[in-house]
């Protein structure tokens, strides 16, 4: 069964429609929490309870906060709450334009996200002016965005995240780690090169160590990939419905692939490095397979479109999805529910009891293009009115949504398009990527250190170190999508098929509906467009940071940041509260890979500890 | 004499200029903040000597290193609006700028910002210098902004400025115009 708390089903051909017999099939009843005396109170009686927010104070738009309420004596989080503390405003900002501005405008979501805003985009408005892209311009934009994580993945694993685990960090919050790491052999020590995790620890130091000044020079490789075919990056002006308006050549095919073969040696490395990092982890503590764990609900877009599948039409998108490089789905508890782009758009909606929101009427689409039943909190239904005030915790707190599938907070990231591609088995096996059914096998060709095939496999526990880990096995899946979306380029190129887009007119009446669904770096995008008489009455997007960063839904359900954080143990070595330094939750919350920078700071009574925590603002509507 | 001319006959009488890059740093379509960008723009119309380049920073420190590295300037020139405090807006600020060395974290900071894409002249002069990347002679030039609104166009002082600083680029890097 796909659903199992929205009222939808499905007729024997497969077809959805809405349960009989329900009276309001989408209406709910929110649920009530404490009140804010009633916590208070509780707080009073238990002296060993400790409110800690980590407070923001950022430079640029867009940041993450932390309420949490520790227990210092079980070293455990009681409760918390992730905020988005700024408003963004894109849907508002769209609303009335040329539907073309969407992908300039839409692609300044994020900084990192480069290009992924502007494709999705891109993705939303053919669908909704009914153009397909010739096969080179499919290829294109999946070469361009598989460079894009060749940057994205290491950066976040090297320049943000890695820290954390660097000798620097485990030192000072763990020296009894520290110290047992100085003496641990690794085991692919022949492929990294390191004897000892204490090594790796050691070059993982901010500023210095040889793994973050080398992950600043392959980013940069990265960014040429991206910017020798896409012209520049980030933000990309060659983005465009039905393609990309670029020109390719032999080439820029030939130096794109320069780029590409060194990111093949490096992937092996990192996946290994990180391998023998988290091991250690585990081993040493299994306590650590708790830090940042939650249910496995994730979702995804998928992404990499095969062009001889892809129409652009939401009619076909469940078979052009399933096509696609990395296959769409929805896992909850550990299942894959499914694999349609239209099951995963029917189960979507959005709600805003707890964010700085008014609700909306909606329903002006109660159906799909396809006929599926959509809804009212629906994004082709919704309306974003934003509504400033200050922060309650039991009511509104944040400037995120809380969007939910089948009424469940999910979660999204480069693991959960591994994930449903190898449990899917929906791509065909190639001679660089194998779906096992439980693992991705990816062979990485050989360039300076031989052929190696890695093997990524679902974990059986779901947590920090496993989402950083997928990440790290993610560069060696995206450099295996280039590689294979190069080859495909190579041959429609000698074969004169060098269109690289389809020539269209803007709709300047009536109503069109679109959605761009492709995957950022972080996991799952869409832009939900609609279009009334040429101007864009509404658009919204939903990023992997609307996801994860969410608020608690009207069900009490609380979004991925704060299960994950609520779910951490606070495993750091200190005697005195003044001493904590919050490792713990900071991996948790870093492990999701938020991506734009906010400092924060831990407060506990009268000290104040300054720690960095990255979020990504393009969750914030 | 035409510009052309009057350019060819002061490059062959003037003494070597030291490799140069002038520089803007900015956000675009953030009115008085897209200063920095607007010089580069109006001096990229211009015909330089071999040893000067014009470039906008603003694709962000992290390749900015590798490209001052490679490139090898004696020079540069960096321009960008930049709020302080107790300075009067559409006023230009110019000093010779020398590093002094943050605590790492901050730097690391800056580094995370400058990675999520945050454009900033001070990440990027600081971030350069702790990986020693900066030409041995910097020159930050200031513009304080009034207007940090959304949009194109500037406020007046600040447009002002901006023509007062490309003319004065202009003038110490290659002969002025009406010479």
């Amino acid at each position: 069964m796909c659903f199992k708390n929205l009222p939808v089903e499905f007729d024997a051909e497969g077809k959805p429609y809405l349960r009989e017999g329900v009276a309001n099939p989408y209406g709910y009843e929110p649920r009530k929490d404490l009140t804010e005396g009633q916590i208070a109170d509780l707080l009073a009686r238990n002296g060993h309870l400790k409110e800690v927010n980590f407070d923001p104070v950022t430079r640029v738009a867009g940041a993450l906060a932390f309420h949490s309420v520790t227990d210092l004596e079980q070293r455990t989080v009681v409760e918390t709450n992730a905020v988005a503390t700024l408003f963004r405003g894109y849907e508002v900002i769209l609303k009335g334009r040329d539907p073309r501005d969407a992908i300039f405008i839409s692609s300044r979501a994020c900084g990192v996200c480069g290009g992924v805003h502007a494709t999705c985009s891109a993705l939303a408005l053919e669908m909704a002016f009914g153009i397909t892209p010739p096969p080179l311009g499919v290829i294109v934009r999946n070469l361009l965005l598989s460079a894009e994580f060749l940057y994205d993945h290491p950066l976040h694993l090297f320049l943000l995240a890695g820290p954390d685990y660097s000798q620097s960090a485990v030192e000072a919050t763990n020296p009894e780690l520290w110290a047992l790491a100085r003496r641990t052999p690794t085991e692919h020590g022949g492929v990294h090169g390191y004897a000892t995790v204490g090594a790796i620890m050691a070059d993982l130091n901010p500023l210095e160590g040889s793994l973050y000044l080398e992950a600043l020079g392959m980013t940069r490789v990265a960014r040429e990939a991206y910017a020798i075919l896409g012209a520049k990056f980030p933000h990309p002006e060659t983005i465009v419905p039905g393609g990309v308006s670029t020109t390719v050549s032999l080439t820029t095919f030939n130096e794109y692939y320069s780029r590409l073969v060194k990111l093949f040696d490096y992937a092996k490395k990192v996946a290994l490095l990180w391998d023998d990092v988290f091991d250690f982890f585990l081993r040493a503590n299994p306590a650590y397979a708790k830090v940042g764990a939650r249910r496995k609900n994730l979702i995804d877009t998928g992404m990499w479109d095969d062009p001889d599948l892809y129409d652009a039409t939401y009619a076909g998108c469940n078979d052009w999805g399933e096509g696609r490089w990395a296959t769409p789905g929805v896992i909850v508890d550990g299942e894959l529910r499914t694999t349609k782009l239209q099951d995963i758009n029917m189960g979507l909606e959005e709600f805003v009891e707890h964010s700085f929101y008014e609700g909306w009427d909606g329903g002006r689409f109660p159906i799909d293009p396809a006929g599926g039943p959509l809804s009212p909190h629906h994004p082709w239904n919704k309306e974003t009115k934003p509504r400033p005030q200050g922060i309650n915790w039991k009511e509104k707190y944040t400037w995120d949504t809380a969007p939910r599938w089948d009424r469940l907070a999910m979660e999204t990231g480069p693991y959960s398009r591994m994930w449903n591609t190898a449990v899917a088995r929906k791509r065909p096996h190639s001679d660089f990527i194998e779906a096992t059914g439980h693992s991705l096998k990816l062979r990485l060709p050989k360039a300076v250190k031989p052929e190696l095939e890695l093997e990524w496999h679902v974990p059986r526990e779901w947590n920090a170190l496993e989402r950083n880990r997928a990440r790290a096995y993610a560069v060696a899946y995206s450099a295996l999508v280039a590689m294979e979306n190069w080859l495909r380029g190579l041959a429609l190129l000698r074969e004169g098929q060098t269109a690289v887009s389809t020539p269209f007119e803007l709709p300047r009446r009536g109503t069109q509906i679109g959605v761009g669904f492709w995957g950022a770096g972080r996991g799952y995008l869409t832009h939900h467009a609609v279009i009334d008489n040429g101007k864009l009455a509404n658009y919204q997007i939903i990023t992997p940071s609307t996801w994860m960063a969410s608020p608690r839904d009207p069900f009490g359900q609380m979004g991925p940041y704060e299960e994950a954080v609520l779910n951490t143990p606070l495993l750091e070595t200190f005697d005195k509260p003044e001493d904590f330094k919050g490792i713990d939750i900071l991996r948790a919350i870093r492990s999701f890979d938020p991506c734009m920078p906010c400092t924060t700071h831990v407060y506990a009574g009268d000290r104040t500890i300054v720690r960095e925590v990255n979020t990504c603002a393009c969750g914030v509507d | 004499m035409d510009e052309r001319k009057q350019f060819e006959e002061w490059r062959s009488h003037r003494a070597p200029l030291p490799r140069t890059l002038i520089a803007g740093v900015g956000y675009r379509n953030l009115r008085d903040l897209s200063a920095g960008n607007a010089v580069v723009d109006a001096l990229l119309e211009l015909e330089w000597p071999p040893e000067v380049e014009v470039e906008d920073l603003s694709y962000g420190p992290m390749d900015a290193i590798f490209r001052l590295r490679e490139a090898g300037f004696a020079r540069l020139f960096v321009v960008g609006a930049m709020a302080r405090p107790a300075r009067f807006p559409g006023q230009v600020y110019r000093r010779r700028w020398r590093y002094e060395p943050e605590p790492p974290e901050l730097v690391q900071g800056r580094v995370a910002e400058a990675v999520t894409g945050v454009i900033s002249l001070d990440n990027l002069l600081v971030i350069c210098a702790h990986f020693e990347a900066l030409p041995p002679e910097v020159i930050v030039i200031e513009i304080e902004p009034e207007d940090d609104g959304w949009g194109e166009g500037f406020s007046p002082r600040v447009e002002r400025a901006i023509g007062r600083i490309a003319a004065d680029l202009r003038a110490r890097c290659a002969p002025p115009v009406d010479a």
